[in-house]
Formats: C-alpha cells, sequence, structure tokens
C-alpha cells in the first residue's frame, strides 16, 4: 500500500461521491446532495493536503528547501480548509456533510479490505468453482434482502394512506378467469382496475386461492421476475442437458441445440462480418433465445409471457442501449464517438451541420431503446389480449347452453402467436445488431452492408 | 361530450388510422421486397434480412399507438 493506492482511492471516491450526490439530488433535495458533494470534496482535498504533508516531512530530501516550504503549504491548506468546514458546517445541513465526508474514508477501507481479502486461501477456495460462487452469492442476495426487510415495511407502512391503497389493491389484484361469474366481474369493476385483464396463471391463481398469506403476496408483487427467472433457469437447464455428454456425431437434443446456435451464429455473422461477429454473438444470441422462451412461455397453459410487462421489455432494451454505448466509446474511444454523434463532420458543410446533426443523432440514441421495448411489449402484450378477446368471445357464444367450456375460436390466433413470438425475437435481436453495428468503426466494412447502414443511419427510430 | 366518450371513440379510431398507414407501408415494403427476388432469387436471403427490419420499423408505429390505446383506456371506465 503506498501512495499509488491513494491515488487509486481518491479516483474511486471523487466517483462515489459524484453518484451520491446525484442520487440524493434524484431522490431528496438539491441541497442536501450539494452537502454531500461538499462534504466529500473537503474530505478528499484534507486526505490530498495529508498525503502532501507527510510525504514532505517523511520524504527522502526531507531538510531542503522546497520540502519545507510544500510542509508550511500544506499546513496552511488544511489551516484554511477547516475555516471553509467550519463555515460550511453552519451553512448546510451537517448530516449530509458527515456522509460526504465519509465517503473516502468507507472506500478506503472497503479498498483495504478487498486488498486482504483477495489473496486469502478462503476467497480462492471460494472463486475456483462457478457454482460455489454462484452459490455464496444467491446466498448474500438473499440475506441482504432479508437484512432489508424491516426498512422496506417501514418504508411501506409510513404514509398513512399507503397501507389501505395496497389492501385495496390485494382485494382486486388476481385478474379474474376469462370463464367468471358475472357477478365476479362485476365486483371487480367497482375499483380502479390496473389494465386490461389477462389469463391466469399459476401465480395469480395462487394469489386468489390465498390472498392474504405473506408468500402468495411476494409471488403475486415479483410475479414478472418469478416467471422471467424460470425462463432463464429452463434455457440453462437444456442447455446444460445438451452440452453434458457431447458426441462427435450429435443425436437428439444436442442435434436440436447445436443447430439453433449453428443457425444463430451464421446469421449475427452475416450482419456484423466475419471480424466482429464473435465478440458479440453470445450476447446477442443469448437475446434472441432468452426473448424467444419467454415470448413462447405465455402459450404455455398457467404461464404467462414476462415480455408481455412493459418493465422487463424495458431492461432488456436498456442494456442493448448500454452495451451499444459501451462497444462505441470503446471502439472509437471519446472523441471518435462524439465526432460519430456529430455526423462525421469532414468540410465547412458538415462542422455548420453539427448544430443541427447532433441533437438529431443524440435524440436518435435515446429512440432506440424506447422503441425497442415498446415494439416488444405492444407485440407480446397485444398478442395475449388477442387471445384473451377471443377465448371470452368462444365462451360467450356458448353461455346460453352452460357448458363449463368454450368455442375454441382463439386456435387460429395460437398460430398466430407463434410466428409473432418468433418474429418479434428476431427483430430484437436484429435491430440490436444493427445498433451494434452502426457503434463499430466505419472503414472496415466488407461490402453489401453500406445499403442497409445508410438506411438505418437517418432512420430515427 | 365528456372526455371519456372522446376517449372511447378516439381510441379505436386512432389505432385503425395508425394501422392504415402501417398497412400501406407494409404492403410497399412487400411489393418491393417480391419484386428483388424476384429479379434476384440468389440475394434472397439478404433482401429478407432488411424486408423484416424494414417492416419491423413500419409495423412499429401501429404498436406505438396500440401501447397508447392501452395506457389510455384505463381512463374510461371511470
Amino acid at each position: 500500500m503506498g501512495l499509488e493506492f491513494l491515488a487509486r482511492v481518491r479516483r474511486t471516491a471523487l466517483w462515489v461521491g459524484l453518484v451520491a450526490a446525484l442520487v440524493t439530488a434524484t431522490y431528496a433535495a438539491p441541497l442536501l446532495a450539494l452537502g454531500v458533494a461538499l462534504g466529500a470534496a473537503w474530505s478528499l482535498a484534507n486526505l490530498a493536503l495529508l498525503e502532501r504533508l507527510i510525504v514532505a516531512i517523511t520524504g527522502a530530501e526531507r531538510s531542503s528547501l522546497p520540502s519545507v516550504r510544500r510542509a508550511v503549504q500544506a499546513v496552511a491548506g488544511m489551516l484554511a480548509l477547516f475555516a471553509a468546514g467550519g463555515l460550511l458546517l453552519r451553512l448546510l445541513s451537517p448530516a449530509a456533510l458527515m456522509a460526504g465526508f465519509f465517503i473516502p474514508y468507507a472506500v478506503l477501507v472497503l479498498k483495504a479490505a478487498a486488498l486482504l481479502l483477495l489473496p486469502s486461501a478462503l476467497w480462492k477456495r471460494l472463486t475456483q468453482d462457478a457454482r460455489l460462487a454462484s452459490l455464496v452469492v444467491a446466498l448474500l442476495f438473499g440475506a441482504a434482502w432479508f437484512a432489508v426487510a424491516p426498512l422496506r415495511s417501514a418504508s411501506i407502512a409510513a404514509p398513512g394512506h399507503a397501507a389501505a391503497a395496497t389492501e385495496s389493491a390485494q382485494a382486486t389484484a388476481g385478474p379474474a378467469a376469462p370463464g367468471a361469474p358475472a357477478g365476479e366481474a362485476h365486483e371487480a369493476g367497482h375499483e380502479k382496475s390496473e389494465g386490461p385483464q389477462k389469463f391466469p396463471n399459476l401465480i395469480t391463481v395462487l394469489h386468489r386461492a390465498f390472498p392474504n398469506a405473506g408468500w402468495s403476496r411476494f409471488l403475486e408483487h415479483y410475479e414478472v421476475i418469478l416467471f422471467a427467472l424460470l425462463v432463464a433457469f429452463l434455457i440453462g437447464l437444456v442447455a446444460r442437458l445438451a452440452t453434458r455428454n457431447p458426441q462427435l456425431i450429435p443425436s437428439g437434443l444436442q442435434n436440436a441445440v447445436e443447430t439453433l446456435v449453428e443457425q444463430l451464429n451464421d446469421f449475427i455473422t452475416g450482419i456484423l462480418g466475419e471480424r466482429h461477429a464473435p465478440r458479440f454473438v453470445p450476447f446477442l444470441g443469448t437475446l434472441f433465445l432468452y426473448i424467444w422462451a419467454m415470448n413462447l412461455f405465455g402459450l404455455i397453459p398457467f404461464m404467462d409471457s414476462p415480455t408481455s410487462n412493459l418493465n422487463v421489455t424495458v431492461a432488456l432494451a436498456l442494456t442493448v442501449f448500454v452495451y451499444a454505448q459501451y462497444v462505441g466509446l470503446r471502439g472509437l474511444g471519446l472523441v471518435g464517438y462524439l465526432d460519430h454523434l456529430m455526423g462525421s463532420p469532414r468540410n465547412l458543410t458538415g462542422w455548420l451541420l453539427v448544430p443541427l446533426m447532433l441533437p438529431i443523432h443524440v435524440l436518435g440514441e435515446l429512440a432506440k431503446p424506447i422503441s425497442l421495448s415498446c415494439r416488444l411489449f405492444g407485440n407480446i402484450f397485444g398478442e395475449d389480449m388477442l387471445l384473451v378477446a377471443f377465448v371470452s368471445l368462444g365462451i360467450t357464444t356458448l353461455s346460453f347452453a352452460h357448458l363449463p367450456f368454450g368455442l375454441p375460436l382463439q386456435v387460429p390466433f395460437l398460430v398466430l402467436a407463434l410466428l409473432t413470438s418468433t418474429l418479434q425475437a428476431l427483430v430484437f435481436t436484429v435491430l440490436s445488431t444493427i445498433y451494434i453495428l452502426l457503434m463499430l468503426p466505419h472503414h472496415d466494412h466488407e461490402p453489401g452492408h453500406e445499403a442497409e447502414e445508410e438506411l438505418l443511419e437517418h432512420s430515427p427510430i | 361530450m365528456n372526455f371519456q366518450a372522446a376517449l372511447a371513440l378516439g381510441l379505436p379510431l386512432g389505432i385503425g388510422i395508425a394501422a392504415i398507414g402501417s398497412g400501406i407501408g407494409l404492403g410497399l415494403i412487400g411489393q418491393g421486397a417480391m419484386q428483388a427476388i424476384g429479379r434476384q432469387p440468389e440475394a434472397t436471403a439478404k433482401i429478407q434480412l432488411a424486408m423484416i427490419i424494414v417492416a419491423a420499423l413500419a409495423e412499429a408505429l401501429t404498436i406505438y399507438a396500440f401501447v397508447t390505446m392501452f395506457l389510455l383506456s384505463g381512463k374510461i371506465g371511470g
């Protein structure tokens, strides 16, 4: 541990302080955020001056004149800093200032702890096996979840009307089954419905059966995430089963999975080109498989498509957005990235058009995740709604006979749903691929891709 | 006419209008792609890829109208 370690601490603390101030400004008050930022800045300046003082006193040429002058400067700076600190404590909230003040120390302690932890035998044992490591991470998440539980319930219960609101929401949360008696539908109707009703799935059925149990409320609240996790788990299981005992001449499941992966690889390589594709195929292929499986999941009885919830699709689209920007920043550098956003001006006309091109490109970049997420959500949600509409139509046509089933009017639309599920997963993947392609350095494209790029470069969607 | 009635009349109409536009666009895209494939069958894969992308862009506009309808349809039955 030396000065280089301190420099790393300073850099990290600077970022942490910045983020903490931004978060405080967003969720609390700007004045508090100013306090946090100034506290962190004060603490950092204090640390830097201390470091200079110690270097000046204990360094190799400590008795030389420049070194003495540096020490005197540091002491004077610290005195000024303490005066400024006293003034700040009067002006701003002391709690925020103290929170900012402790940020660099917290970073210091955590970094030192990490330095001690990383070479230890226990850490090596834990990280050697991927399964053990993931188990530990899951356990830590679980522990953290239960550790913050009192905080969560306190923040929910604090405003008086919020509790009543959740209660009334629980009363109507389970969407009525398509064949539900009219009385029930009427009973649910007078409350504010959260949206159009969907098919009942395993979780909503359980929630209706046990509306007041804590675990069923938990399931109902995290319904979408649980289904998404289930899909991810199933994909992992299939991949594991297919590659457990690899054969040179594949058959059965291994054959099917290999065909799928090879098709995906060829498809994405066809767009990105041989040179860049290996970097991006794992991400984009996983994206396709995950979205495809999630889309199709809703067609299984008592299951639900996680992608028919806007939160999931926005998460997916944001992942793609951040990744594309990261690829652009890494590949082009900061200057190249800004140049790309300004439309690569190379002559006077280009530079004159920069004030026009820059907002257009920035807006275009921001429109991409919105359009990606809304497209996927709209398609899958619309597909679900279409099925619901036709199922209830089938039930109402036979309602005069009081039969326990309806006409299967939705069957043709199930085929349509298969088609849109696949197509939308494909479209999401292709558009993500194109967004990444647009961010890659321009000069070494294979011929034949310029047309597509031209086409998309100027399209805001 | 209160705003609920206006919404109830306007939302389906809006979707219909958006669908007309998208439909025309999709038809033109399909026509262009089919002609291109007919003229150059060996480029089918590339043409299909571009067609799917552009079709998704055109179709997205209807989907936006659709999503807007779902966002606003909760306000009708007040």
